[in-house]
């Protein structure tokens, strides 16, 4: 059984079918890319791992544990981790308190109306680890909403990883930036994946980061799979490059 | 008992087909603009005692088509100038501003017209009771019940068949895609805040011939309004209908049995819905 | 812990002005009376802003639980006993239970529609009161009864007759209910409430029951609600319909947002504004209502980031 397991599952909308038997398998300490045409269904099967949509048919597991009825905030509890194509941060609170966050909720706290003794401490230790290691101590005392675009991003990963999430899911980390940005991103993504050995799922556009980050790509069009295998195979695969790479050459 | 009953249930039609009016002017309001219309209550006052005051010289018959009329002209200075300058703020804003109106509108009124409660006179024949097993049942009643219908049927060709009702539908659904298509926002919502308005009004010059008026005749029937809503369903209008319907029913039947609890019974019934089917009978689910 | 000057500063003047009010509030054209009911009205602002300003929660049906702590303070002191504690315990616990009722029914509405079903709940309560006049003297208030002196053994604290030891004590429960609150939101639990004002589908997706938060936030508020209720019954000995009627929501949602939502003394501010100009409109002219529905318009168009988020603004630049 592998790490993440997704088994033919579907999404219809009405008459509309976005997802149509997708099947994927993770392994532990994986890397994997979803790549596809705009209208592939990536986003849509991004919400059925995540729970943000329940999918139609077909199912979902985790380490072993089917996911299917479990919502969002619970499939966190399991390990699942993500961020959004859309950064999803607190704007009005500064970096800092925006790591704080997740912290205090990973070491379970979220209920507690005081400190427990000696884990103010522990907590602060973590935040300024997790701040330097997205290399957001320089900018820790602003307010999120300021920031820029790549921060922004990093900051929302950094908030993902504070969860201690077994399952990092990211929905295009790198859309709607710039060259730079691009590529701080991907070394903040590469970083994480070689240093904590992190199970790393993501949708993203740009191919050279695809390529750069991946272990294996899953390919989608039109909301059916249509090729899976490392970066090498993908490149190599007519039905890929007819599908996509050609278009975008 | 059996007449008890059937008074009730009449009356309680009517009252319903009442607060149904009302709840659908603000149930188009908040669907497309987001906003909770607190002074609802104050513009159905102000078109009360507009037609009161043109009653002289225009009648009852010239008060009730001119009074919302000019109600619903009102309203539309009053988003233009006003609501829509808070549109795209959070939502508490415009709840303080339409909050800040009523009382404005109530007092003003108050001011105006004075405290005291004034009688509407409506035409006499309409006030004869239609025979005399029915005793309760007056021309005026009917006459209320079937203006509303006619009223409400109007307002459901206009949202199912004119270009205007067919974009604010859409626009209660998908605000962004409307305005890519090109279709001016503004004046749409200026205009749909017109309508609700104009229902309100209507309602004020038939609630005065029922019930005479009062500055605070608004501001007592808001509530129920806003129940006919939460039961019925945001965003449907025949769910607010419904609402409106039932309310009223529930109100007068339970005012036969347990007086004391004529009002307690509809937020009774609030919070069941709320229970069973949070997005009310005919809401659809995942709108709020 | 080290004491910061600097942070402290606005905690200090607050208290200075507060505990010092006695002593000058009739100099400056007023009565002790007026500044009791700023302390009272700013703890249930300060209550209300815990859910509207620090949990991003809409409620417009706030007035139903002050009334709830007024009634339930008043009908103990008129049947039950006459004993002062006795009676702010029973309001406050009466608005606790009915918040926890309530409280599942609506957390899972969000936004205006949170707003229109707390205001409407909040009548339920309104029409109770209005109806059961054997019990609540109906339209005309629930009269008859008086706020007790205080006995701690052989020491009286007297109450009743004395406007200012009053203050003190209403201040005194103030300052307990304030520091309560303070120290929650300063709390994991309190930042988390402020994630979710923040950011609610973040807030989900880092595994938090957002509806059970909004439902412990709003139990706090309310309770709070409730306790300034009972305070306001015993300032005036006497509680009628309008205490919980919906208008009443309106006004403590506007002292919030004319002192600043975002800053935690905001509702007291707003509340010292809000007090003071009623109290001078209704002295002024008949039509004072007009003008306070001005002041909504005014504060939402022309400061809606309140007092303390306009001088905070400034300090920044």
């Amino acid at each position: 059984m592998s790490f993440l397991n997704i088994d033919n599952v579907s999404k219809h909308f009405g008459s509309l079918v976005a997802v149509d038997g997708v099947s994927m398998k993770v392994e532990k300490g994986e890397c994997r890319a979803v790549i596809g045409p705009n209208g592939a269904g990536k986003t849509t099967f991004f919400n059925l791992i995540t729970g943000m949509l329940p999918p139609t048919k077909g199912s979902v597991s985790l380490d072993g544990h089917n996911l299917a009825g479990v919502d969002p905030s619970q499939r966190v509890k399991l390990g699942m981790a993500r961020t959004f194509q859309i950064t999803e941060i607190f704007p009005e609170l500064t970096v800092r308190e925006n790591i704080r966050i997740p912290v205090e909720i990973a070491a379970g706290l979220r209920l507690k109306p005081w400190m427990p003794a000696g884990m103010g401490a522990v907590i602060r230790d973590r935040v300024e680890e997790l701040l330097d290691e997205g290399g957001l101590t320089r900018i820790a005392d602003r307010f999120a909403g300021e920031l820029s675009h790549g921060d922004q991003r990093a900051c929302e990963i950094m908030m993902a990883l504070a969860l201690k999430p077994r399952l990092l899911l990211l929905d295009e980390p790198t859309a709607g930036m710039g060259d730079d940005e691009t590529h701080a991103i991907a070394r903040l993504i590469k970083r994480i994946h070689r240093e904590s050995h992190m199970t790393i799922v993501l949708i993203e556009h740009d191919m050279r980061v695809v390529f750069n980050l991946a272990d294996r790509i899953t390919v989608l069009a039109e909301g059916r799979p249509l090729a899976e295998g490392t970066p090498a195979e993908i490149t190599a695969n007519e039905k890929v490059q007819a599908a996509y790479l050609g278009d975008a050459a | 008992m059996t007449q008890l009953l059937l008074l009730a249930v009449i009356n309680g039609l009517i009252v319903g087909a009442f607060y149904a009016l009302m709840a659908i002017g603000l149930s188009l309001i908040m669907s497309l603009s987001d906003v909770i219309n607190f002074a609802h209550g104050g513009f159905l006052a102000v078109g009360a005692y507009l037609a009161y005051s043109m009653a002289p010289y225009l009648g009852f018959w010239g008060g009730l088509i001119v009074a919302p009329i000019l109600t619903a002209l009102l309203g539309l200075l009053v988003e233009r100038f006003l609501i829509s300058r808070v549109y795209g703020r959070d939502p508490l804003y415009s709840l303080l501003l339409t909050f800040g109106l009523a009382f404005i509108f109530e007092d003003v009124t108050r001011y105006i017209w004075g405290a005291q409660s004034l009688p509407y006179q409506v035409p006499g024949w309409l006030m004869a009771p239609l025979s005399l097993d029915l005793f309760f049942l007056t021309g005026y009643r009917v006459f209320m019940i079937a203006l509303i219908v006619l009223v409400v049927g109007a307002l459901f060709w206009v949202m199912t068949r004119t270009r205007l009702g067919l974009r604010i539908r859409a626009g209660t659904l998908d605000l962004e895609t409307v305005s890519v298509l090109g279709v001016n926002v503004r004046v749409l919502r200026n205009l749909n805040f017109g309508i609700g308005i104009f229902l309100a009004g209507l309602a004020g010059v038939l609630a005065a011939g029922q019930l005479g008026l009062t500055p605070t005749i608004g501001s007592s029937l808001i509530m129920q309004s806003f129940v006919a809503i939460i039961i019925g369903g945001l965003g449907s209008l025949t769910g607010t209908l419904l609402g409106g319907l039932l309310i009223g029913l529930a109100m007068n039947v339970t005012a036969v049995f347990l007086p004391s609890a004529t009002e307690a019974v509809i937020y009774v019934m609030m919070a069941l819905v709320l229970l069973v089917r949070p997005q009310g009978l005919l809401g659809e689910e995942g709108r709020f | 812990m080290t004491f910061d000057v600097k942070k402290q500063t606005p905690n200090i003047i607050v208290w200075v002005i507060l505990l010092t009010l006695p002593l000058w509030i009739e100099h400056a054209g007023s009565y002790i009376q007026l500044g009791t009911q700023v302390v009272v009205m700013a703890l249930g602002a300060m209550a209300l802003n815990f859910l509207l300003g620090y949990t991003g929660v809409l409620s417009f049906g706030h007035a139903a639980y002050f009334g709830l702590g007024a009634y339930g303070a008043g009908l103990t002191l008129r049947y039950l006993a006459p004993s002062t504690g006795s009676a702010v315990v029973v309001g406050v616990i009466a608005g606790m239970v009915a918040a926890a009722v309530i409280g599942p029914l609506i957390v899972r509405l969000r936004g205006v529609y949170f707003a229109m079903v707390t205001i409407a709940f909040g009548q339920v309560f309104y029409f109770v009161a209005f109806r059961w006049n054997a019990v609540t003297g109906g339209d005309d208030g629930l009269t008859n009864w008086k706020r007790q002196p205080l006995h701690f053994g052989p020491v009286t604290f007297d109450i009743q007759s004395n406007a200012t030891n009053f203050y003190f004590f209403v201040l005194a429960i103030f300052a307990l209910a304030v520091a309560v609150m303070a120290f929650l939101l300063r709390s994991p639990f309190g930042r988390t409430l402020i994630a979710i004002r923040e950011n609610e589908r973040r807030t989900r997706f880092m595994g938090i029951n957002v509806n059970l938060h909004i439902w412990l936030s709003w139990m706090i508020s309310c309770t709070f609600m409730a306790l300034a209720g009972t305070l306001y019954a015993l300032l005036n000995n006497f509680v009628d319909p309008r205490a919980l009627f919906w208008t009443q929501s309106g006004t403590f949602v506007i002292i919030c947002v004319m002192g600043g939502m975002r800053s935690f003394w905001g509702p007291l501010v707003g509340a010292a504004i809000f007090v003071w100009l009623q109290d001078y409109l209704s002295s002024l002219t008949p039509n004072w209502q007009s003008f306070v529905g001005l002041v909504f318009v005014a504060v939402v168009l022309f400061f809606p980031r309140g007092v303390l988020g306009i001088l905070r603004r400034r300090a920044l630049e």
